[in-house]
């Protein structure tokens, strides 16, 4: 299988004020196509900071990071964003555009990929009938429950047909049933559609139900488990 | 994105905050408006003084006078007195100067006063060879009732319009045949004015002239015969002559002018029709870009009012744009984002404004119409009746109201929008 993502000894470090905070030491990681990962680890590990930079949202400190072979801190800004147009995210606190319907904030990451507003129409209606939100695409945020929120942000991030799907803590922000359907849901895009996944959480439980898990603890991979 | 997205998205974002959006779009709707208004005015003025002043002022005729008036720009001296006199008999040498002339008449004027039987009226008493003023002023010295004898009699008076009907009601105050009192005050002896009174006889009414009195007739002027102005006003002096040329080649105009000017020991200003004109014209232009100016500065007032609502905008959307970057937008559409937004405000704000400063612009030109009472020049261009302003608003004008709203709203906005589009994606992520 081919590798999507390599990182080789990763390493990003923040200032906090003037005191370097080292938020990854070293991540070694590889993800191949088709694959279903999830990323373990307390509050602090260094997770989110492994996803924002493998979503090209951040650019490490040191180290490699290969996206399909292309080196990211070689990319400038433009570049960078046209990678995160190819990535899709789904975020613990949904990220939506509250004046927008599920339907337009669905179409609106195919309009910032130049995507024609028929053809978006069309590939937005299809991904909120696979994430089972078509009946109520024309619903702003506001009125949607979480967990339907988290299923239009993830048919957000189905909406570019996305080489791979980055989550962090899909489930963190919704009750417990409502979080199995939603990981059942990923397990289908992940199985049917074949769309690679990387999920960030901090919940044992759900990390089991990926194909693959990395425990993170202060900023490195202290193990990974095929389940 | 597609740039009607772009569009799309921006207007999106103004409608969700309506209230803020519309006062932000006040402050241009005022700027903007100010400007036309102001500008509309100014130039409805200047037409409005430039169509009165042609028919009023032949374009082949010259006005030599002792300075003063228009004497302005290269009409030499602007109001000094060295103590030079214009006599009426000057008229022969100036005749004399150049084949270009056709003739030239003297022309004597005052202030005074008109009295039919009860009423008394302010006027101009002017005092010319009627033959050769009707000569001259062939379109406008002529008579709606009446007649202008070519050879009067002392007591011939002919009156213009306004004087016979000054309330433009067919009430009128004299008419020909009326034997009317004219007056004026004699105050060669400042300490002990005397007035001068005679009862002239009306033989004719002008037509109406509707321009101002420069040299030419005027509607609110009596005319006497100049023999009888140098009798009642003793004097041989006399206020201007009108030179009639043969042309109104350029010049022709300037050849005649310097010789009469050097004929005169340059004591004498010549001015043209054109001069005025021109003069006329720089003049409005400077008073054009003053009150630009000044309605300038409450459209900046409006682009800092835009800045600061796109600062605040940009913090309260920080995540937002954290989103739309995370989405994949590029730095350049965000700003695109927030300077559509601009576009937006600024052309409404225009669109608006220059409706506005349109509808006000007329309401003003409406509540000064007929309050319009008589500007005075100097003592020999009398520019006198009610005017009717129309205000113009010319094409640059339009363009340029437009081209400034959305061009404040946009400078304005390139800041905050430049700020939002160097955002970091996962610190605006972060932001709360």
């Amino acid at each position: 299988m081919t590798a999507i993502v390599e990182a080789v000894n990763l390493k990003k470090t923040y200032m906090l004020g003037k005191v370097p905070v080292e938020a990854l030491r070293g991540v070694n990681l590889k993800v191949e196509s088709g694959d279903f990962l999830a990323v373990l680890g307390p509050s602090g590990s260094g997770k989110s900071t492994l996803l924002n930079l493998i979503g090209a949202l951040d650019k490490p400190t040191e180290g490699k990071l290969l996206i399909e072979g292309v080196d990211v801190s070689t990319l400038n800004d433009n570049q960078l964003a046209g990678l995160r147009r190819r990535v899709g995210f789904v975020f613990q606190f949904f990220n939506l555009i509250p004046r927008f319907t599920a339907r337009e904030n669905v179409e609106l990451s195919m309009s910032i990929a130049d995507i024609g507003r028929a053809e978006r129409r069309k590939q937005a209606e299809d991904v909120l009938e696979t994430v089972g939100l078509k009946e109520r695409m024309n619903h702003k945020p506001a009125e949607l429950s979480g967990g339907e929120q988290q299923r239009v942000a993830i048919a957000r991030a189905l909406a570019n047909n996305p080489r791979f799907l980055l989550m962090d803590e899909p489930t963190g922000n919704i009750d417990s049933k409502t979080a199995n359907e939603i990981m059942g849901l990923i397990k289908r895009i992940n199985e049917e559609k074949g769309v690679t996944i990387i999920m960030v959480t901090h919940d044992q439980r759900l990390a089991t139900q990926a194909k693959r898990m990395v425990q993170m603890f202060d900023g490195v991979i202290t193990r990974e488990i095929v389940n | 994105m597609k740039s009607r997205d772009v569009f799309s998205y921006s207007f999106s974002a103004i409608r969700l905050r309506k209230l803020r959006a519309g006062l932000t779009t006040l402050g241009v709707v005022i700027g903007i408006a100010a400007i036309v208004a102001l500008l509309s005015i100014t130039q409805g003025l200047q037409d409005t003084i430039t169509v009165q002043l042609r028919k009023g002022f032949a374009t082949d005729t010259l006005i030599v006078s002792t300075g003063g008036g228009f004497g302005a720009g290269t009409a030499g001296r602007i109001g000094a007195d060295s103590g030079f006199k214009l006599r009426i008999n000057y008229t022969e040498i100036i005749n004399g100067l150049s084949p270009d002339i056709d003739t030239s008449i003297a022309i004597i004027q005052r202030g005074g006063w008109i009295k039919s039987g009860e009423g008394e009226r302010v006027t101009t008493i002017v005092g010319v060879d009627f033959a050769q003023y009707a000569d001259i002023y062939g379109s406008t010295f002529v008579n709606e009732s009446g007649e202008i004898p070519l050879n009067p009699e002392n007591e011939t008076v002919v009156v213009g319009k306004r004087v016979s009907d000054p309330w433009k009601n067919e009430t009128l105050f004299c008419n020909v045949n009326d034997d009317v009192e004219i007056k004026w005050t004699n105050a060669t002896n400042p300490f002990q004015p005397i007035n001068e009174t005679y009862t002239g006889h009306v033989t004719g009414v002008l037509q109406e002239i509707g321009g101002f009195g420069v040299g030419g007739p005027s509607d609110s002027s009596l005319y006497i015969p100049i023999s009888q102005a140098q009798s009642f006003f003793g004097t041989d002096e006399c206020n201007m002559i009108i030179v009639k040329l043969k042309n109104d080649d350029k010049a022709t105009i300037d050849s005649v002018s310097e010789a009469i000017r050097n004929a005169f020991n340059k004591e004498v200003s010549v001015i043209s029709a054109t001069a005025v004109l021109n003069i006329l014209s720089s003049v409005f232009s400077i008073i054009q870009l003053f009150l630009a100016g000044i309605a300038a500065i409450s459209l900046l007032v409006a682009g800092i009012g835009i800045m600061n609502i796109m600062i605040v905008s940009l913090m309260e959307r920080t995540r937002e744009i954290g989103i739309l970057k995370a989405l994949g937008m590029k730095s350049r559409t965000v700003l695109l984002v927030f300077l559509c937004e601009s576009v937006i405000i600024g052309l409404m704000g225009a669109a608006i404004g220059i409706g506005s400063g349109w509808v006000l612009a007329n309401i003003v030109a409406i509540v000064f119409h007929g309050g319009g009472g008589g500007i005075f020049m100097g003592n020999q261009a009398g520019v006198s009746g009610g005017m009717t302003i129309t205000p113009v608003l010319t094409p640059t004008v339009f363009l340029g109201a437009l081209v400034f709203g959305v061009g404040v709203s946009v400078v304005f906005a390139l800041y905050p929008a430049w700020r939002a589009s160097k955002l970091k994606p996962v610190e605006a992520l972060r932001y709360e």
